[in-house]
């Protein structure tokens, strides 16, 4: 749905039903340079299984007007004003990389806001070499195609996917050229200045699941493993794939999002 | 860390790695209609287009699928539907942009069922079609109107071997806001990847040269991702709401993948022209070689244009890879590793010299096909185009004594021995 949020338009999916705020909401956050259709396999299953789904596109990315937000905390604010604009509430929020350190910024300023926090192929620092962002800002297309390539494994070089037809490196540079073109520059930026990714990882108080990639370029295997050891309580499990293992296992991601949401529900019970 | 793979290798392995249980090395032939669900969650969950999967071989098969995969890593596209013939590739496209009252620009130089389709059958529903010259950029703008959905034409046009200047007609159609769709079965995505230069959708019959062997009939849609379809007014179907999945909007959901959506959605699930899983295998096995093939087609197309542009007992020759040609300077633009390997030729002694050549020849076959390994020969005027008026033919540029030529991987020296049969008898009858 098109919404006019801070005086710009914001598209906000909800996994093609009506959002119903008085449920479960799960909101899902994107990483950079991305926008909702990171989680097209995700949106949908959780929309129909029942619960409140909100997808936004972050200001410039997708179908948002609007600047990039130029800092993670800045993202966690703008999410933050959302979430209260669509008076959601039991909130569980998902992360995939960028969007793992704007939930760690957000469950750091607004403690009380979050009842579950899922991390996706994160950590709480994201460090961005030099080439890279170099890249983004002279020629944003070419660092798209590097950043889909680098982004996948072995599944999304040779376009094997569980969508009937689908090449990953084909969407995945779409995906990113539907962006305004300095988002993604704007995006890198901001996860290589964030700093307080530990200091929010140790401010954790809620269940927290992290769902790792083993052949993970962009936030490294090694790195999400010493995040997750930081955390309280919190469940991981590895995927045999790369940084995008949203696409390139959906279902075994699903089912692992699945399975801790129904922790969660008796954890409120008990 | 994946790699960013080259054609060669993709040829060979996009789309498959080797089943986990059985290490099959080959695509497997999943010879099935349906899938068993494991619970009623996961068949709703298929349904609703929640995540991928296959509910049904009508709409979506491993093995198809694998080869829709190929194909979308070949072309640099987001995703590819294969369907069971090329004319069923180009018809799914029309009805997925079109309904009535709509209009398309289309090329007035190609093949002969394309035309068909949207002059004859296509004004039955509602959907007129202005046909224009694919090399007058011009008249393309010209023919553009406000209820336009698509601009449709082929790279290399069939029989006529005109070129379309790609990238100038793009740039027109995203000016005008309106998809560019290509035919590009006669170039193939080892010649030339039309959304390099700004194609929206591309259109293969994979019978051709895809496939390679002239063993299976197939089709394929493939969706660049780089078309904005936001426009409710203008693509109301795709960007929604649909009456597919409970008034979906294709655009928002799928993003760069809503038309392939739409097309499975709707096209495949109520139309249903499905490849079969065995014909999928077989054009797989075809890709695998394009590349070889594709290499030694364009080495034999220019020794036989060599051949036949010196030969006393021809008329005439038209390639694009030749200066004479009128399009040779768009087509060193766009196709630098070569214009395909059809070769159209007019022989001396017009349309009955021509008959005695095509009978006389013993290697080179007779039929109605192109992109075969072998070398096959066509009168287009009798054959393929014989249902066009005379004013249509002149427009396709077609003549009398026009012969299409597919060349194939034969020896060249057989080849040009068999050609010299061919030419003898015609040469002494006319005599």
């Amino acid at each position: 749905m098109f919404i006019n949020f801070k005086g710009a338009k914001t598209y906000v999916g909800t996994g093609g039903k009506n959002l119903e705020t008085n449920k479960t909401t799960i909101c899902f956050i994107h990483g950079s340079g991305q926008n909702h259709l990171s989680f097209v396999q995700q949106a949908r299953y959780f929309a129909y299984k029942g619960y409140s789904v909100i997808v936004p596109d972050m200001p410039g990315h997708g179908f948002s007007d609007g600047n990039p937000c130029r800092s993670i905390k800045e993202n966690a604010e703008w999410i933050y004003d959302l979430l209260k604009e669509l008076k959601a509430k039991d909130i569980v929020f998902v992360g995939h990389s960028q969007g793992c350190l704007v939930g760690l910024e957000l469950n750091k300023i607004y403690p009380e806001l979050l009842k579950g926090i899922i991390f996706v192929a994160g950590s709480n620092t994201i460090p961005v070499n030099q080439f890279l962002l170099d890249l983004a800002s002279s020629n944003p297309k070419k660092a798209y195609k590097m950043m889909v390539t680098w982004g996948h494994g072995k599944d999304g070089a040779m376009s094997i996917a569980s969508w009937p037809g689908h090449s990953h490196f084909g969407e995945g540079f779409n995906v990113m050229n539907m962006n305004i073109e300095d988002a993604l520059k704007l995006d890198l930026e901001a996860c290589n200045e964030y700093q307080d990714g530990e200091d929010a990882s140790k401010k954790i108080n809620i269940p927290a699941l992290a769902v790792l990639a083993k052949y993970d370029q962009m936030t490294p295997l090694k790195s999400g493993k010493k995040f997750v050891d930081i955390i309280n309580n919190c469940e991981s499990h590895i995927l045999d794939c790369g940084h995008f293992l949203q696409a390139e296992r959906p279902k075994e991601l699903n089912l692992i999002i699945s399975s801790y949401l129904d922790k969660l529900e008796n954890i409120e019970i008990i | 860390m994946s790699d960013n793979y080259k054609f060669d290798t993709l040829s060979l392995h996009a789309g498959h790695i080797p089943d986990k249980e059985t290490g099959s090395r080959a695509v497997p032939i999943y010879q099935t209609t349906s899938y068993v669900f494991k619970d009623t969650e996961e068949a709703a969950a298929l349904y609703n287009m929640e995540v991928g999967g296959h509910l049904y071989s009508r709409i979506s098969n491993p093995t198809v699928s694998a080869l829709e995969q190929r194909i979308a890593a070949l072309e640099g596209g987001t995703s590819a539907i294969a369907c069971s013939s090329g004319m069923a590739a180009m018809h799914l496209v029309v009805t997925a942009l079109c309904s009535s009252g709509d209009h398309i620009v289309a090329s007035s130089k190609m093949y002969g069922a394309n035309i068909n389709l949207l002059q004859h059958t296509m004004p039955r529903f509602g959907v007129e079609t202005d046909f224009v010259n694919p090399n007058d950029p011009e008249a393309i703008e010209k023919a553009i109107k406000p209820n336009t959905k698509m601009v449709f034409g082929e790279v290399i046009g069939n029989p006529g071997l005109d070129i379309m200047d790609v990238p100038v007609v793009a740039e027109i159609c995203k000016k005008n806001r309106v998809p560019l769709v290509l035919d590009a079965t006669f170039n193939t995505p080892f010649l030339m990847q039309p959304f390099n230069y700004g194609a929206n959708i591309v259109i293969h019959s994979l019978t051709k040269w895809l496939g390679g062997h002239g063993i299976a009939i197939g089709g394929a849609i493939v969706n660049g991702g780089n078309f904005d379809w936001g426009d409710k007014e203008k693509f109301p179907t795709i960007s929604g709401p649909h009456f597919a999945l409970g008034g979906i909007s294709f655009w928002e959901e799928f993003g760069p993948s809503a038309l392939t959506a739409k097309i499975r959605a709707e096209g495949m699930y109520n139309f249903g022209p499905s490849l079969s899983p065995t014909n999928a295998f077989y054009l797989m096995q075809g890709i695998e070689t394009l590349p070889l093939r594709m290499k030694k087609h364009m080495e034999n197309t220019h020794e036989i244009l060599t051949y036949l542009k010196d030969h006393e007992a021809v008329e005439w020759v038209k390639h694009p890879d030749l200066e004479t040609h009128p399009d040779h300077e768009v087509a060193k633009k766009i196709l630098p590793k070569g214009s395909g390997s059809i070769i159209v030729f007019g022989i001396k002694g017009g349309r009955k010299a021509g008959q005695i050549f095509i009978e006389s020849v013993q290697l080179a076959s007779h039929l109605a096909n192109v992109g075969d390994a072998k070398t096959l020969l066509i009168h287009p005027g009798s054959t393929t185009h014989s249902h066009l008026s005379s004013e249509a033919m002149k427009e396709a540029g077609l003549t009398d004594d026009m012969i299409r030529l597919s060349v194939g991987l034969e020896d060249i020296d057989d080849i040009k021995k068999d050609f010299e049969k061919g030419f003898r008898a015609a040469k002494k009858l006319i005599k």
